[in-house]
């Protein structure tokens, strides 16, 4: 493990971790963004993981704070969120330019993150691929039915609702902590279709945590229509796994799909 | 303050640069300095966001600060399995070597929450001048019977997964962190020290044993109610922030310094 802390930024604001591989070969650069308010170690420490790996198969990475969260501070200039996004990864990309000399980068982010991956993807060119897990999706007539369909053949379900109309209301569940506030589908659409005309390599991966409002690996197809047949789209449905991967296995899933895809859009000339 | 946080210093140190630590200094060092011991697992990402608030607020006034990440957690190196309580026990006196090799301070107080309490309690060679513990545990063997009752209610939590994962062994990992049978063992031994250093109780639920132990040191436990608890699965990865905690905090190591 070859790994490097820093403070890096126009104001000097953000805190991030270089990773190495033992040997750089000036190909792509791996940045990872926040999961929502988790700090750059990643939801039970994914991302550290995740970037040690990528590092052993030979790719620089970035795990690094954003803006106010985890250890890095407010940016010098007033923007709005997501210009500060755009703003704050172009910054992680050129702290990872100036460490390795690569100067093609893929991005990884979860939630919150594959949305703000998604922005970054769309507005600067260095960025060549990206993982968007539980990013944009909506519901379609197929989740709905995929989800309610299978429900109205139980009578444990009949049970429950007839018993639930006669019983005082439930509390509700808190609200999941991570929310991926939905765009117009057209406009990403629209977005991802502009990426990928720009050559870019996508890679959407969707958990079971997210059943509310994708359940399907074909789903994609519902939602983006003839963009799911794009050879740099790939599209996956780990529907064991949670929102946040808290299961090692599940996690160790995940690190064995991100290493393979790299391998296969990204291969590096010289291993590390 | 925002000239203060730029001063803030990321680095890696120990033998084989293998701890990661953040530095604060204090514009106006006094002898004494402040090292923060995070807790273990899960915990110790909930907490995050709490110590570097804290953290600031002491440099503020005057203690120089270091946070620091054990071997095999958070950005230090080893993988989460590799967590071994002998070796968190080695990294709370190197990081406490590393503390006063920068900021020159003769003194070394430390605040620590929950194992990270426990850790600053046991940590004999770290040759702490007094800790603040919050809710130290007292009872290790309740502490890894706690952790497994949650695994079991995590792996079947329909807020959680799709479909229930009821053939998961529980033993092999608690809320999002391997473990191993060697710590589990280890934790299971943990409790509160016989003889320790000059310490200050703060508890965010009522706990006999060390209430005990504050009593025979002749030190009030103080009540601080956080939200949420420790063991609510449903917020797992919701952080743990409390300003009544860090003024609890600083007065505490104020009067210790």
């Amino acid at each position: 493990m070859h790994e490097q802390a820093f403070r890096f930024g126009s104001s000097r604001h953000l805190v991030g971790i270089v990773g190495l591989p033992p040997v750089i070969d000036h190909g792509v650069g791996v940045v990872l963004l926040n999961a929502g308010m988790v700090y750059r170690i990643g939801p039970f420490r994914l991302h550290v993981d995740l970037a040690r790996r990528l590092n052993a198969l030979g790719y620089p990475t970035l795990r690094f704070d954003q803006s106010t969260i985890g250890d890095s501070g407010a940016g010098g200039k007033l923007l709005a969120r997501p210009e500060q996004v755009v703003a704050d990864v172009g910054e992680a990309m050129d702290l990872l330019h100036q460490q390795t000399g690569c100067r093609r980068f893929v991005l990884f982010g979860l939630c919150s993150g594959a949305q703000n991956a998604h922005s970054v993807a769309h507005a600067d060119p260095r960025v060549v691929g990206a993982f968007f897990l539980d990013g944009y999706g909506h519901r379609t007539l197929g989740q709905r039915l995929r989800h309610y369909l299978p429900r109205l053949m139980k009578a444990s379900v009949w049970r429950q609702w007839i018993t639930r109309k006669h019983a005082a209301p439930q509390v509700r569940p808190p609200e999941p902590a991570f929310v991926v506030e939905p765009l117009p589908g057209k406009v990403v659409g629209g977005q991802l279709a502009d990426m990928l005309a720009r050559g870019l390599k996508l890679d959407f991966v969707y958990s079971g945590g997210v059943s509310r409002y994708f359940n399907h690996v074909r789903q994609f197809r519902e939602c983006f229509g003839r963009l799911a047949d794009h050879a740099g789209v790939s599209v996956s449905y780990f529907q064991e796994s949670d929102h946040t991967y808290v299961l090692s296995g599940d996690r160790q899933r995940l690190l064995d799909h991100v290493a393979q895809w790299m391998g296969r859009h990204f291969p590096v000339t010289r291993p590390g | 303050m925002k000239a203060r946080i730029e001063a803030d210093l990321p680095f890696y140190f120990g033998p084989g640069r293998e701890l990661f630590g953040f530095y604060h200094p204090a514009p106006a060092a006094s002898g004494t300095a402040v090292l923060l011991c995070p807790p273990l697992g899960a915990e110790q990402i909930r907490c995050h966001r709490l110590y570097r608030q804290l953290a600031h607020g002491l440099a503020e006034a005057g203690f120089p600060v270091l946070r620091f990440d054990y071997y095999g957690t958070g950005d230090s190196a080893g993988r989460s399995r590799d967590v071994d309580w002998a070796r968190c026990l080695a990294d709370v006196a190197t990081a406490a070597t590393e503390l006063r090799a920068r900021s020159g301070a003769q003194r070394v107080l430390a605040f620590g929450t929950r194992l990270g309490a426990n850790a600053a309690l046991d940590a004999t060679d770290a040759v702490l001048a007094g800790v603040v513990a919050w809710d130290a545990i007292a009872d290790g063997a309740a502490l890894v019977s706690e952790l497994d009752r949650m695994q079991d209610a995590l792996k079947v939590d329909l807020n959680r997964f799709d479909q229930a994962r009821p053939e998961l062994d529980v033993r092999l990992e608690w809320q999002g962190f391997e473990t191993t049978e060697h710590l589990r063992t280890q934790l299971s031994g943990v409790g509160l020290p016989p003889l320790g250093p000059r310490t200050a109780w703060l508890m965010s639920k009522a706990s006999d044993a060390a209430l005990e132990r504050a009593d025979g040191q002749e030190s009030a436990a103080e009540a601080i109610d956080v939200e949420p608890r420790w063991d609510d699965i449903d917020r797992l990865e919701m952080a743990i922030l409390s300003h009544p905690l860090i003024d609890a905090v600083k007065r505490r190591l104020r009067e210790m310094a």
